[in-house]
């Protein structure tokens, strides 16, 4: 489903990606970690489609089309999801407006028609309270005023309305109490499906209690260092970062 | 209207103020001066009256008690409980030539007395027709009497695509302890000059609560003047401007704080896109003895064309010890982090620019102090930014 090989990323004069080479599959949830700075966040943004990240070399095959000369709204409607690390506040713009808006868009891109009002609402109201989400959320500006778990859980619904095949997931799970973590993690656990491949990039191996990886990978230094399965991440946990850059050193 | 003196009220236009006024450094009049001249010289002909379906079709979507001026004359007044109507006197009047332009040309002036709480909003609609070259000027007075509790709608439209330049005056009086909502609209036709100056004095423990919203016309200048003129006094009132090209929309305030404790705030917002110009000069005027005077502007703009210019000033003069005065305004384009979020659930640039374009405007809209005005004002208010983003030649955001 996505193909990345040798992807050079930098913003401004700042290089952030030095040659990232990883495939992900339908049907596959992948970890990435790493430590602060390793250049999780740039992945996700550049797979997004953000101009401020320029990339400088390697290439991104998304579902056999080159992904990088995609807009970040074709992207969104061919499929792809970013879960953001710090949700925007939308003062103004009504949550149901925008999760509506999006619906449309990706359906006009398909082809299909507008989804109906009450379909929309039913559905709307359905996801949120699995989420725990109160349904007034729906008539507030989008982030205006939530709290941080609230942010958070407001992009698992729209992930959730949306049904992504490609859902990037950064930094969900910083910020979340316990309780909201299972939300979210359930949440994601709902949309896991053989057609669909998730990627979440965490700096704790804390979500990947409630969400289980099948691969896990280490970045660090815009690269990724290690792959291995989900007790890579216990062992990161246990050991550290250093252990790792430490191990692939000698 | 008696015989005119052409001769009188060219000499009048010729005083029009000019760019050399500090006042009028960045509006030029030279529109108005035209529009009247040529007026003049082909006869000062009064213009058209709108007809009766026209008025109804504007009316009905506000229910509310309306009087009409067409083109300047009173064509249509309610029927209501504690609102009496009268005319205004003729005078002379020499403060300024646009002052000096409406006395003399004014065929008649409407005074408003209002006691108690009106069942329904008052309505002013201003609708000026223009099929050829037209001028025309109005004059309201509105008397709120002590405890009085009034909704007040000012809806300014205008028909026919001819040039016409409208020079009007509002002066609300409101007594002690009353209290007043009032809802502006501008919505005039893209050929139309218009000077609106609105002077507003407030008494003990009355309030303002005011929001206005420039949305057509060509050249528009608005002088709104606050005089708040007894203890306890409160005026809150916000403006919203939304232009492009080949608009130019000036909107000076001036608030006199004569004693204290009084309290003014204000908030205007503007929208520009393409080659347009917009003028903000919020000037607050602490008076000596005044204290307890607490006083707030602020002017926030959206710049969407690098063709559009927005000169904003706030000015403060205080003359009192105890005061809380604050101001800020801003220039800036749309929120890229915002815009990026937007399009990553798979709204096009277009779409995010004006979906984030409503959310400024709608800010001010939700804040319309009278219910019966808030369908109409966001009606207009959408239409016009749909128009304002939609252009592709009129934008270069997403060029």
């Amino acid at each position: 489903m996505l193909e990345i090989k040798d992807l050079k990323s930098r913003i401004g004069d700042t290089e952030i990606l030095r040659g990232l080479s990883l495939s992900v599959n339908a049907g596959e949830v992948h970890a990435i970690m790493g430590p602060n700075g390793s250049g999780k966040s740039t992945l996700a943004q550049v797979i997004a489609g953000h101009e401020d990240y320029e990339v400088t070399g390697g290439s991104v095959t998304y579902k056999g089309r080159d992904l990088l000369e995609l807009d970040p709204e074709i992207r969104a409607r061919e499929g792809i999801f970013l879960g953001f690390q710090y949700p925007v506040e939308i003062p103004g713009v009504n949550n149901a407006y925008l999760l509506k808006a999006a619906l449309n868009a990706k359906r006009k891109h398909r082809g299909e028609p507008e989804i109906d009002a009450f379909e929309f609402l039913k559905t709307a109201k359905e996801r949120m309270a699995s989420l725990g989400m109160d349904p007034k959320f729906l008539h507030r500006g989008v982030n205006e005023g939530f709290s941080g778990g609230e942010k958070k859980r407001n992009e698992i619904l729209q992930m959730a309305m949306l049904e992504p095949e490609l859902a990037i997931l950064d930094e969900t799970d910083s910020g979340l109490d316990i309780d909201a973590l299972k939300a979210v993690a359930a949440g994601v656990n709902a949309l896991r499906s053989p057609e669909r491949a998730i990627i979440l990039v965490t700096h704790y191996q804390r979500l990947l209690d409630y969400i289980q990886p099948d691969f896990v990978h280490v970045l660090s230094g815009g690269r990724i260092i290690r792959s291995g399965d989900k007790s890579l991440a216990l062992e990161l946990e246990a050991k550290g970062y250093d252990w790792v850059r430490e191990a692939v050193a000698t | 209207m008696n015989q005119l003196d052409t001769a009188g009220i060219r000499s009048i236009v010729g005083r029009f103020p000019t760019t050399r006024d500090e006042d009028w450094k960045y509006t030029d009049l030279a529109p108005a001066r035209d529009i009247s001249l040529r007026w003049l010289d082909a006869g000062a002909t009064p213009p058209a009256v709108a007809g009766d379906r026209e008025v109804t079709a504007l009316t009905s979507e506000i229910d509310a008690h309306w009087f009409v001026i067409a083109n300047g004359t009173l064509t249509r007044r309610p029927d209501a409980t504690g609102v009496t109507i009268g005319q205004l006197p003729a005078t002379d009047r020499n403060d300024d030539a646009l002052a000096e332009l409406n006395a003399a040309l004014l065929r008649e002036g409407l005074r408003i007395q209002v006691s108690g709480t009106p069942d329904k909003p008052l309505g002013l609609l201003f609708i000026d027709t223009a099929d050829s070259v037209a001028v025309s000027q109005a004059r309201v007075e509105l008397v709120l009497a002590a405890h009085s509790d009034v909704d007040l709608v000012e809806y300014h439209v205008s028909q026919g695509h001819a040039e016409h330049f409208a020079n009007t005056e509002l002066r609300i009086d409101i007594a002690d302890h009353a209290r007043l909502r009032h809802v502006r609209i501008q919505s005039r036709d893209r050929n139309h000059v218009q000077t609106a100056a609105t002077a507003i004095t407030l008494g003990r423990d009355s309030s303002l609560n005011m929001t206005g919203f420039d949305l057509g016309g060509r050249l528009i200048r608005n002088d709104l003047d606050i005089e708040l003129a007894q203890k306890g006094a409160a005026a809150v009132f916000d403006g919203l401007y939304l232009a492009g090209d080949d608009q130019h929309i000036d909107n000076h305030t001036r608030v006199d704080h004569l004693v204290g404790p009084a309290v003014s705030r204000q908030e205007y917002r503007g929208i520009l896109n393409g080659r347009c110009r917009c003028v903000w000069n919020g000037k607050v005027i602490v008076h000596e003895g005044a204290d307890g005077t607490d006083g707030d502007q602020a002017n926030h703009n959206l710049v969407l064309s690098e063709k559009a210019e927005i000169d904003t000033k706030p000015e403060l003069e205080i003359y009192a010890d105890d005061v809380k005065c604050s101001h800020g305004t801003t220039v800036g384009q749309l929120d890229e982090t915002a815009l990026f979020y937007l399009r990553s659930r798979g709204l096009d640039r277009r779409h995010a620019t004006q979906v984030l374009t409503h959310a400024f405007a709608a800010g001010l809209v939700s804040r319309i102090p009278v219910a019966a005005a808030i369908q109409l004002a966001e009606k207009l208010v959408i239409a016009r930014l749909a128009d304002l983003i939609d252009d592709p030649v009129r934008n270069d955001v997403t060029a």
